[in-house]
């Protein structure tokens, strides 16, 4: 035991070797175990911000993005992000996935070290810590601005939903109920599937009773990909309205999510703005696609970082967390890829809210945020 | 660089109690269970639940997570035990599979997928555990507890029945032990003293959630305690270091890309499993004879 | 309606898990080995069926036929070169039993490196329902399942009734030490359980690829799946065996018209625990109560 314990400190010793004045942040992400895909993503965006803030020179030294895996699981999580903080000593951390976000959040209060999410979407990210901070838009939003389009701009108004049985669900149906009510539309239907599920000709038959005009999902990873399919396959045929979560490339390859519609972020890619032109188009020249919206998000994180380290180094003052949490505080706005947002207090964004369909393998803008 | 090596030292010293109270009814008893994560969530979320709630003495939470731990072991026990062992590895994946959806669907008193968040730290006689060497030192004396009690339960006149059990039921029967009272008793012990564990967690992450209790945490278990050497008292505590350190010894090997670190660990440990039942049954600690004394 | 379109996708579900069950009852019963890896040769099945017929494009019939090969080739393989050799020196249930559960984690996590930690599917319009009547959505897919069952089920009858081969197996499952007295060999008699136990995972694994997708994770749930049948249909009964299979199906499946679809995979777990405090022996078989 004792050899092992000293083992593990010489390979600490030997392993980081970075210069004095090189500033260090944080990533704890799934890179490997069932969610290693999204890891894949978020790190694209992340990598290319790094590559982006050190070509220009924003900060006295040189950016560096450390990665240790959190697997998605809380544990590991907390493994991951102590060694950052206790080890790496990085004053900011990008963190993942719900459950990991909720594990590391105290140790990032009691060791004052700011931590960002650009993925998960659950509502109860908002409440954790002063230090923990959303660069995403929580999910509640996005049925805000789902709901009227389908009632009012599409005329579907009996709406059933299938969400998964956790707190994002259960607050976006929520959520769902008290939109459609406010804009003549009915929910007449809502079936909860557990987060592990995989067979659903039941659900679909349930769904199929309740003669929709329009099913919403809500839920995330391989299971929304498989009861898309198997809705389909079981005689569903209404339109399939979702959120963010559908922006990956498994959703946009499965033939049978032609023409699902889901709402995220107002990413306009298109936006003629310098930071929006420089990342779309490095990524696409590095990835051969458009970034999709985690990638854009994590991107915004280390944006976010490196503007706020540049200012306190012209202030002279040390780029601690305590110090990034202040300033961002007195930060009314920043250049975020695709839109200018503001943090509110509780360290969530508001951002503009678009509609989007998958068309073709890939997805169009079909409504764009107001 | 000490609070990481603390950290990982904690999460080691939860891993050994569950691979320890494993190996109780495993290598001593010849008593295959996958259930040990449910008596772990059960551990965890009883102390979270209470600690939420009403009290935040430790000693109270560990008496309820205990308590409620064995007595969901029993009902586990006392039906599947009647019968041969197969059986009860069969009840014991369907307790799993249960206990999994209970913790996940319980909103009101588990929260569900979301979990809970925000336990507050424990008290004993009125120190208050904070800071990561308190959990240190917590974790050391409940590990060092029960290595004791283990120790002194394997050596006993228990453990004497329990491993005439193992080795031939009918034989112990003859001589007049009572078969279904030993077994049951045992998988209580190692279900109670398992609870401790998740008490553990459940205050030094002062938040828990469904993720950790499932299927794969109960293999990896198994995973430890075969890889150990089953029927030693260290085994299972070496077999919790070796499959901790995977990971991060793996991380410092160049050529294996980071995405599959995970799926490389398991598959080592996968195949660990194998070649060691094919050639060293006794896993790392034991050698050769498997489970032969204490 | 909802009653009859659940009872169908029952009926469907309960055939593929019927042929699994079969198979690892098959292999438990004959060689009383707990071949927990069982689901791992589904896992593989799956995955190279997919490999051959959607990605190498391969065309149905040398597809099905690399998918059985497969399947064959670990189950036997593994037994020969893994589970004979723990036998020669010890084979208590526990070391065979780590083993195989060793050996479901590497094939998991290779087939994962290989494919991907996500989801695949084989595309085809077999698995697009047709309204029959309305309210009652039936795929073509549901009548092979169902019929690929059957005829398993006859080949299955057919072996141990009318061949050497079948009637030896048998023997071996009943009285293993009497083997070696008729001049049978009870290591190739083994392989020969694990070829045919292993090869009934074929149909489900290509039906399960077409309809629910294939994942590196879900051998896990045929494994439970077989072993709750094969104790719930009696230890040594494969008739028993399937029925469980069948029956699970159909819970599975009807339980959702009355519970939210989270507990319906405990509603399998629950019924097991019935049969364990009730009736052990299960359907057909005889409880080896200690």
């Amino acid at each position: 035991m004792k050899r092992l314990i000293v083992g593990l400190a010489v390979f600490q010793a030997m392993a980081g070797v970075a210069v004095a004045q090189d500033l260090k942040i944080g990533a704890a992400f799934p890179l490997s175990g069932a969610n290693a895909e999204y890891g894949e993503i978020f790190a694209s965006g992340a990598n290319l911000a790094v590559e982006h803030v050190n070509a220009d020179k924003m900060l006295n030294g040189n950016l560096v993005l450390v990665y240790e895996d959190s697997q998605g699981l809380p544990t590991q999580g907390v493994v991951a992000a102590n060694k950052l903080i206790n080890v790496e000593k990085t004053p900011y951390v990008l963190s993942a996935f719900t459950g990991v976000s909720k594990a590391i959040a105290p140790l990032g209060t009691r060791n004052q070290v700011v931590m960002v999410n650009g993925g998960g979407v659950g509502p109860d990210l908002a409440t954790l810590s002063p230090y923990f901070w959303n660069v995403i838009p929580l999910a509640n939003f996005e049925v805000k601005t789902m709901a009227p389009y389908l009632v009012k701009d599409k005329g579907l108004k009996r709406i059933a939903m299938i969400y998964v049985d956790d707190p994002l669900g259960d607050a976006a149906l929520q959520e769902m109920k008290a939109e459609l009510k406010a804009n003549g539309g009915e929910l007449v239907g809502s079936f909860s599937i557990p987060a592990a599920a995989q067979q659903f000709s039941g659900v679909a038959a349930r769904v199929r009773d309740t003669k929709p005009d329009a099913v919403y999902i809500a839920t995330y990873g391989n299971q929304q990909v498989q009861l898309v399919k198997q809705l389909r396959d079981n005689g569903v045929s209404q339109p399939l309205a979702s959120y963010s979560a559908f922006s990956t490339p498994s959703m946009f390859k499965l033939p049978e999510a032609e023409g699902a519609i889901f709402t995220s972020q107002h990413i306009n890619v298109d936006n003629p703005d310098p930071r929006t032109k420089r990342m779309v188009s490095d990524y696409r020249a590095k990835y051969g696609k458009d970034p999709n919206m985690y990638a854009i998000n994590y991107y915004n994180a280390v944006l976010t970082f490196a503007d706020l380290a540049a200012a306190l180094q012209k202030q002279g003052k040390p780029v601690t967390g305590a110090n990034l949490l202040e300033l961002r505080k007195n930060t009314p706005s920043f250049d975020f890829v695709g839109a200018k947002v503001s943090f509110a207090e509780d360290g969530t964004v508001k951002a503009p809210i678009q509609v989007n369909e998958i068309s073709g393998g890939a997805s169009k803008v079909i409504k764009s945020a107001q | 660089m000490l609070a990481y090596l603390q950290n990982l030292l904690v999460l080691f010293s939860i891993n050994a109690i569950l691979a320890l109270t494993l190996n109780f009814i495993m290598g001593y008893a010849g008593i295959f269970s996958l259930a040990q994560a449910v008596f772990f969530g059960i551990g965890a979320y009883t102390a979270a639940f209470v600690a939420l709630n009403y009290t935040d003495s430790l000693l109270v939470c560990m008496l309820a997570a205990m308590s409620l731990s064995a007595l969901v072991s029993m009902a586990l026990a006392l039906p599947a035990l009647r019968v041969r062992g197969e059986y009860f590895v069969a009840a014991s994946l369907g307790l799993q599979m249960i206990g999994v959806t209970i913790f996940s669907e319980w909103k009101s008193v588990t929260g569900g997928l979301g979990g809970m968040v925000g336990i507050p730290p424990p008290v004993l006689f009125g120190y208050t555990f904070t800071s990561i060497t308190d959990f240190l030192m917590l974790a050391g004396v409940i590990l060092a507890g029960i290595l004791v009690i283990t120790s002194l339960l394997v050596r006993g006149s228990f453990g004497r029945s329990l491993m005439a059990i193992r080795d031939s039921e009918s034989a112990a029967q003859a001589y007049g032990k009572s078969v279904n009272t030993v077994k049951t008793l045992s998988v209580a012990v190692s279900a109670g003293l398992a609870a401790l564990g998740g008490v553990l967690y459940a205050f030094y992450m002062s938040f828990v959630n469904v993720e950790v209790f499932t299927l794969d945490m109960s293999i990896l278990l198994m995973a430890m305690v075969i890889i150990g050497g089953t029927g030693t008292l260290i085994g299972p505590v070496v077999g919790a270091a070796i499959v901790m350190a995977l990971p991060a010894a793996l991380t410092y090997l160049p050529f294996i890309p980071p995405g599959e670190l995970g799926t490389i660990q398991q598959i080592i440990y996968g195949a660990a499993m194998v070649i060691l039942m094919m050639y060293r049954p006794g896993g790392v600690v034991g050698g050769r004879t498997k489970g032969k004394s204490a | 309606m909802l009653y009859l379109q659940l009872l169908v996708n029952g009926i469907q579900t309960g055939a593929l898990y019927a042929l699994i069950a079969a198979g690892f009852s098959l292999i438990f019963g004959m060689t009383r080995i707990f071949h927990a890896a069982h689901g791992a040769t589904f896992t593989i099945a799956g995955f190279v069926f997919y490999e051959f017929y959607a990605v190498l494009e391969w065309g149905l019939m040398p597809s099905i036929l690399a998918c059985a090969v497969a399947a064959g080739l670990f189950g036997v393989l593994l037994n020969r070169w893994v589970y004979v050799i723990i036998q020669r020196h010890e084979g208590s249930f526990f070391t065979v039993f780590a083993a195989s559960f060793g050996a479901v984690i590497v094939v998991q996590n290779l087939i994962s490196i290989v494919f991907g930690k996500g989801m695949v599917t084989v595309t085809t319009s077999l698995s697009r329902s047709v309204e029959l009547i309305p309210g009652l959505y039936v795929a073509p897919m549901a009548f092979i399942a169902v019929i690929a069952a059957i005829v398993c089920f006859a080949l299955l009858h057919y072996l141990f009734t009318h061949t050497n081969m079948g009637v030896a197996l048998r023997a071996l499952g009943e009285n293993p030490g009497l083997i070696d007295v008729f001049g049978l060999n009870p290591k190739s008699l083994g392989n020969y359980a694990f070829l045919i136990g292993s090869v009934l995972v074929v149909p489900a694994a290509i039906l399960t690829a077409a309809t629910s997708g294939l994942n590196p994770a879900m051998g896990h749930h045929v494994m439970m799946i077989s072993i709750a049948a094969t104790i719930v249909g009696g230890v040594g009964s494969l008739r028993g065996a399937a029925l469980a299979g069948l029956l699970f199906g159909l819970a599975e499946n009807l339980s959702l018209a009355f519970v939210d679809p989270q507990w319906s995979e405990a509603v399998t777990f629950i019924i097991l625990f019935l049969f364990i405090i009730f009736r052990p022996g299960g359907f057909y078989g005889r409880a080896i109560v200690s």
